[in-house]
């Protein structure tokens, strides 16, 4: 307990002193922030539950959408605001700003939520491919759709409010950063202490054999329908900020990006070892360093790279990065490992 | 616990590797002028945006190989930092602010689209960075109040609508019927924009309004449509693989259409690709080869196009040309400024009055280029079958008569 708190307070004092350590990467850690949070809150589906979503970002785009329609609706007509392309121009003050993105963070959260909930209740009866299939075509819909609606920009995108002339110039990123901080460690706290519970032996109790979680009196249902309302709290969350950060939504290529953003989030739970409160973390992490990496040294490759990083997850490390390490040092998690037990297992083998 | 130590030593590690890789560039370095520029060499717009950086390139090359940049005495040469925006606003927008305050880039060229342009517009605008933009023609970029956004090309809403004006010309000064299909993205859209101001002007009717989706290739439903209604006009705006889907089908479908407007035929090698099935496609163009302008560097549009096509083996589309010339722009902004100050090379911008091979440039208080109108080519063949653009609209610079109405393919 005692260790677990140093390393916590370590790492919240490094997330909060990090934009002023690296003050050029604050977008690059803000986008980080959010890529954890999107693993995170996957992982309570794929790691957990055994529910493989491809639909998290039909959550993520639609909080980006909410956070900023709200953002302008409060104060301006919306349909202006869009209309054209955006031709019209209208200013928010610095007040009117940061209380449609208090408002519009509340929404995106809540919205998604109330979604999730009701299409959980009509596609979380389906299982297996079936499921990932059908949500994939979630997120694709999603985005066919938001391209034609007028009042949010359609095929010519919604361009947010731009950030308000407050401070210095590096305000800007230092409050989408600590914004995205924030929901990360909100984020975390919530699921660490949903680990802790119940909820999830049964959500492992789901994904090891639904039929005979059912067969012990557990709802199934109910759980999963409450798994992925909690993923699509954050999802929208997330997305609301990412909105924000970017500044210009597009229907396929910005919100409902299952391509990118979609695929990613699954990919780094992957990497980082799903079923592990960490490893979306790690995986995120490393995931988002490689990529930059290979962005910045090797323009034009990054995708055959990435394409060559997931067969290497696949076929090296299935389990991921913390499944490996489990394999390879039990004892540092706690497991306790009878060598000669082992060794009369591997022998026998 | 040992887990802790495990996740302690890899936060340690992430640290040691952040702080390493921060890269210590500056606007100038020694003799070199550091342009930062995002740009599509991945994903839907890569052959867009290999056009716009062979342009940029082009142009480097040129002013370096001349004499370079005379800025208080002394030369400099231009530098271009590239990143791949992978045709994603959301990238375009990271990697902008990643070129100004990590590469320390204090002057940005263009990425490939509007939507791109939309995204990053807003960031070089807060950090006061220079941007000239070459392939950003939406017509909302323009009335945001932007200061440090400067475009060498005419907006979006102004490529077909000449089509419009002419077809009512030729139908005796009477409207006409519209068939229309975009594709789902901000250009697109506006040049959609510019369509429906030019019909409300001349009273022409829009009997067909489509959207297409983006990475568009296939637009059979809208064709059946047009064959049913047989409208006068058929415009179709989609990047360069909404050109090549529209021929393609309309060849295969046989659509007899008396004018068929369309935007990025040269960059979509049209005449090259298609043939005789591309003949008679009108198409709206920022620059023609054939066009008369002149300046130091590249002589003029035909010199121009023969020293790209040794470069880069192929005949340059108006993309690459305007990116040239957004090169071209800031040298001389450079110059008369005399000076690496943000706000005084802005300034100098501003106040951009020049001729180049690719048009006259002069910017509106909006940013974009007043001076150069749009022209209007029609692909047209010989008997041999070999195709080529020609100019037909307006007339000062048209190098053959507008084809119209197109013969049925029946009769070809």
């Amino acid at each position: 307990m005692n260790k677990n708190f140093i390393l916590y307070a370590a790492i919240l004092i490094f997330g909060l002193a990090a934009p002023f350590i690296f003050p050029a990467f604050k977008v690059q850690l803000s986008i980080l922030c959010v890529l954890i949070v999107l693993a995170t809150t996957w992982n309570i589906q794929g790691g957990e539950m055994g529910y493989n979503s491809f639909g998290n970002i039909l959550f993520y785009g639609l909080g980006m959408y909410l956070c900023a329609s709200v953002q302008v609706g409060m104060f301006f007509p919306l349909a202006e605001w869009t209309e054209s392309g955006g031709e019209k121009t209208f200013v928010h003050t610095p007040s009117q700003f940061f209380q449609g993105m208090a408002v519009g963070l509340v929404v995106a959260a809540v919205v998604p939520t109330i979604v999730a909930g009701l299409i959980g209740y009509s596609i979380l009866g389906l299982r297996g491919h079936y499921f990932a299939i059908c949500t994939l075509g979630l997120g694709v819909a999603a985005g066919e759709i938001s391209g034609g609606i007028e009042i949010i920009g359609a095929g010519q995108g919604f361009t947010t409010p731009p950030f308000p002339n407050v401070g210095s110039l590096e305000a800007r990123g230092e409050f989408f950063y600590f914004l995205s901080f924030f929901t990360l460690v909100l984020t975390f706290i919530a699921v660490r202490s949903i680990y802790s519970t119940r909820f999830k032996l049964i959500l492992n109790a789901i994904r090891d054999n639904e039929d005979k979680a059912e067969a012990m009196g557990i709802e199934t249902m109910k759980y999963k329908i409450i798994g992925w309302m909690i993923s699509a709290f954050f999802c929208g969350l997330a997305g609301g900020i990412m909105g924000g950060l970017v500044g210009y939504i597009d229907s396929t290529d910005v919100a409902f990006d299952g391509r990118e953003m979609g695929v990613f989030m699954v990919l780094m739970a992957i990497l980082g070892g799903k079923g592990t409160l960490w490893g979306p973390i790690i995986g995120a992490t490393i995931f988002h360093i490689f990529k930059e990496g290979f962005w910045t040294f090797f323009l034009g490759w990054q995708y055959v790279a990435l394409g060559v990083l997931i067969v290497v997850i696949v076929i090296y490390f299935p389990e991921g990065i913390m499944g490996w390490l489990r394999e390879k040092y039990p004892e540092r998690f706690g497991e306790v490992v009878d060598e000669k037990d082992r060794k009369a297992q591997v022998e026998l083998k | 616990m040992r887990l802790n130590k495990i996740i302690l030593s890899f936060v340690s590690a992430l640290v040691i590797l952040f702080s390493t890789s921060v890269a210590s560039f500056a606007k100038v370095v020694g003799d070199k002028i550091i342009l930062g520029a995002a740009i599509s060499l991945t994903g839907k717009y890569s052959s867009n945006g290999v056009h716009t950086q062979n342009g940029y390139n082009m142009a480097v090359d040129r002013i370096n190989s001349m004499g370079g940049v005379k800025v208080g005495g002394k030369t400099y040469k231009f530098d271009i930092i590239y990143y791949d925006d992978e045709s994603n606003p959301k990238r375009a927008a990271q990697l902008a602010e990643r070129l100004i305050s990590q590469d320390g880039v204090e002057f940005m060229l263009g990425p490939y689209s509007s939507g791109l342009t939309k995204a990053i517009a807003p960031v070089t605008e807060k950090y006061g960075v220079p941007m000239v933009e070459a392939n950003g023609a939406s017509r909302s970029l323009f009335t945001k109040g932007y200061k440090y956004l400067f475009a060498v090309l005419a907006p979006a809403n102004l490529y077909l609508d000449v089509a419009i004006e002419t077809a009512v010309e030729l139908n005796g000064g009477k409207p006409v019927t519209i068939a229309q299909a975009f594709e789902q993205d901000a250009f697109s859209q506006d040049v959609r924009l510019g369509i429906l101001d030019a019909a409300e002007r001349t009273g022409s009717k829009i009997i067909i309004d489509d959207k297409l989706p983006k990475e568009l290739n296939d637009m059979a439903a809208t064709l059946v449509k047009v064959k049913q209604m047989k409208p006068d006009v058929l415009v179709v705006s989609g990047h360069t693989k909404g050109a090549l889907t529209a021929i393609r089908q309309i060849a295969e479908m046989k659509v007899d259409v008396p004018m068929l407007a369309m935007t990025h035929c040269d960059a979509a090698k049209l005449s090259k690709q298609h043939g005789k099935n591309s003949q008679y496609a009108l198409c709206a163009s920022q620059w023609h080869k054939s066009l008369t302008y002149k300046d130091d560097f590249f002589k003029d549009g035909m010199t121009y196009a023969a020293d790209f096509e040794k470069e880069f083996g192929y005949d340059p589309p108006y993309q690459s040309a305007e990116s040239s010339a957004a090169l071209l722009v800031f040298k001389d902004a450079f110059e008369r400024a005399n000076s690496f100050d943000q706000k005084k090379v802005r300034d100098a911008l501003a106040a951009t009055n020049m001729q180049t091979f690719y048009g006259n440039i002069k910017f509106a208080p909006g940013g974009q280029n007043v001076d150069k109108p749009m022209v209007l080519f029609q692909v047209m063949c010989d008997a041999s079958g070999s195709c080529e653009n020609k100019v037909v609209a307006p007339l000062k610079w048209a190098s053959a008569k507008l084809i119209h109405p197109i013969p049925k393919w029946s009769e070809r």
